[in-house]
């Protein structure tokens, strides 16, 4: 019984640490601009195809393939420099303040325009390349056969989880984001510039879905449709967690990330609605979420 | 100091401020004393940028306000207490106290002469330093609030009803330690928000009565 039940763990929280990227980077956007992206799942899949993009490159170019390792990273880096400070400049700022409707018409334009973009830029083809995953290999424990890649996607996710909190609680920008967070007015009257912080935000919130998106191209490749599916399941997991919440997100994410990962097992039919049945359950309980509360705003 | 002329706000399409006119004098306090909607609050924020201008102007010194965005006003050392206090509850009081200094880059000699001043000040913060902002009481809150726009304010203190909801003996230890800083800080110059009379006489050198978003009598200095 142990035995089928380890590695259907190790299964499961590698699909929940590459769903807890986009959903925290989610989370994070919508406390401190106070907005929820639709387009947010569109920076997961260009993501994919920059980090799929780069690594075909770097082996086709006969470069070292662990390249590819940095590469992962780089393509995060890029299309969060790219998007993150353009679309909030040109776009999400103009639906500051404004009701939900008008901004979930904005984004969900702009998710529409980054579709379109993607099928441009990258084609309709699927694009697989999974050198780092075939380069880290396999252990072996107990007659059980684990890929390595999967274990560094889990330790990554704790890296995520515990490097957010010390930027937040200990940096200067951290705070003036959880600063923002709490009380935007007033965080200007002492001197934050909260337009910075905006950006810094929205960005760092690209960075996170686009880093998701980049580290799950070795497992799974990329197509196009994959935004739309990642944004849904990415809102599921930020609304089970609690909007705003980041050790929420993470939580949501693994229990998400094992249900999928149990109905794969025991129900394949029941896949692709899991992460939904669970939210359905959830937000019966619990409205606003496991960690979410109707007042109190934090980070 | 401070000079607002012919100032007109409105929010959501409703004038607020009809052709407010004020002056403060360098180093002296003054009182803005209205009723309840009156327009108070609104010409706090104002001052601090938190409301865009329909007409006429605010200056600081030689410099035009209106035209700095609202967060480097703080840069020009004008300290604010809301009248809500609105502290970070997830912060510590210190950090609260702190905050301004890390938005305003102050050197760290600096940041600490000015806390240490904050809290001979206030010594009642040093036993709360370590508490979250969250988990002080109300009355706590208001001094916390006071200290950290005491970080801010070189030139200008503006504070927003500060006796709002204070047990008279608390309002009382307030109104001491206004004093305190008045005699501190001969520099420093003030601005009250109040919506009963005599309250601050002790601390006053002038009164200013403001009505449906104008000044209508100015009362002493």
């Amino acid at each position: 019984m142990l035995q089928s039940l380890v590695p259907l763990l190790v299964d499961g929280l590698a699909n929940a640490a590459l769903i807890f990227f986009v959903a925290v980077g989610l989370t994070l956007v919508f406390s401190v601009l106070r907005i929820l992206n639709v387009a947010h799942g569109s920076f997961y899949s260009i993501g994919a195809y920059a980090a799929a993009s780069i690594g075909l490159w770097i082996v086709s170019s006969g470069f070292s393939p662990y390249l590819t390792f940095p590469a992962l990273l780089l393509s995060a880096a890029l299309v969060a420099a790219l998007f993150g400070p353009l679309v909030e400049r040109t776009l999400v700022r103009w639906t500051y303040g404004k009701s939900e409707a008008v901004q979930i018409l904005v984004t969900f334009g702009l998710f529409l325009i980054l579709e379109d973009l993607q099928r441009m830029v990258f084609g309709v083809q699927s694009l697989y390349e999974d050198t780092p995953m075939a380069l880290l290999g396999i252990t072996e424990i107990g007659g059980i056969v684990y890929l390595n890649y999967q274990l560094l996607l889990i330790g990554l996710a704790a890296v995520v989880i515990i490097g957010l909190r010390l930027l937040i609680r200990h940096t200067r920008h951290g705070k003036f984001l959880a600063a923002v967070v709490a009380d935007r007015e007033v965080s200007q009257t002492l001197g934050i510039d909260t337009n910075r912080v905006f950006i810094m935000a929205f960005a760092l919130g690209v960075f996170l879905a686009a880093l998701g998106g980049a580290l799950a191209t070795p497992t799974s490749g990329v197509a196009p449709g994959l935004g739309a599916e990642t944004v849904v399941l990415a809102f599921a997991v930020a609304a089970i967690g609690g909007l705003g919440q980041i050790e929420g997100a993470a939580i949501a994410a693994v229990i998400v990330g094992l249900a999928r990962v149990l109905a794969i097992y025991y129900a394949p039919a029941l896949d692709a609605v899991a992460p939904y049945l669970v939210m359905l359950v959830v937000l019966l309980i619990r409205p606003y979420g496991l960690f979410g509360s109707v007042t109190t705003r934090r980070i | 100091m401070l000079k607002m002329q012919s100032v007109r706000v409105d929010i959501e399409g409703v004038q607020v401020l009809r052709d407010l006119s004020l002056a403060l004098e360098p180093g002296k306090a003054t009182v803005l004393i209205g009723r309840n909607g009156a327009g108070k609050t609104t010409t706090l924020r104002t001052v601090m940028g938190l409301l865009p201008l329909q007409g006429g102007k605010i200056r600081l010194g030689d410099t035009d306000l209106a035209a700095i965005p609202s967060h480097h006003r703080a840069a020009h050392g004008i300290g604010y207490a809301p009248e809500d206090r609105r502290l970070i509850p997830s912060f510590s009081v210190e950090e609260n106290i702190l905050l301004p200094a890390l938005a305003l880059k102050l050197p760290a000699d600096e940041r600490r002469q000015r806390l240490e001043d904050v809290y001979t000040l206030l010594p009642e913060l040093q036993a709360l330093k370590s508490r979250p902002g969250g988990g002080v009481s109300g009355g706590q809150g208001k001094m916390v609030a006071l200290g950290r726009a005491l970080m801010v304010a070189r030139s200008l203190l503006l504070l927003d009803e500060p006796f709002q909801g204070l047990a008279p003996a608390l309002a009382l230890d307030y109104t001491r330690t206004l004093g305190r800083l008045r005699e501190q800080k001969q520099d420093l110059t003030l601005l009250i928000t109040e919506s009963s009379p005599h309250l601050l006489d002790a601390v006053a050198d002038r009164t200013l009565r403001i009505e449906r978003g104008s000044i209508t009598s100015a009362e002493g200095g």
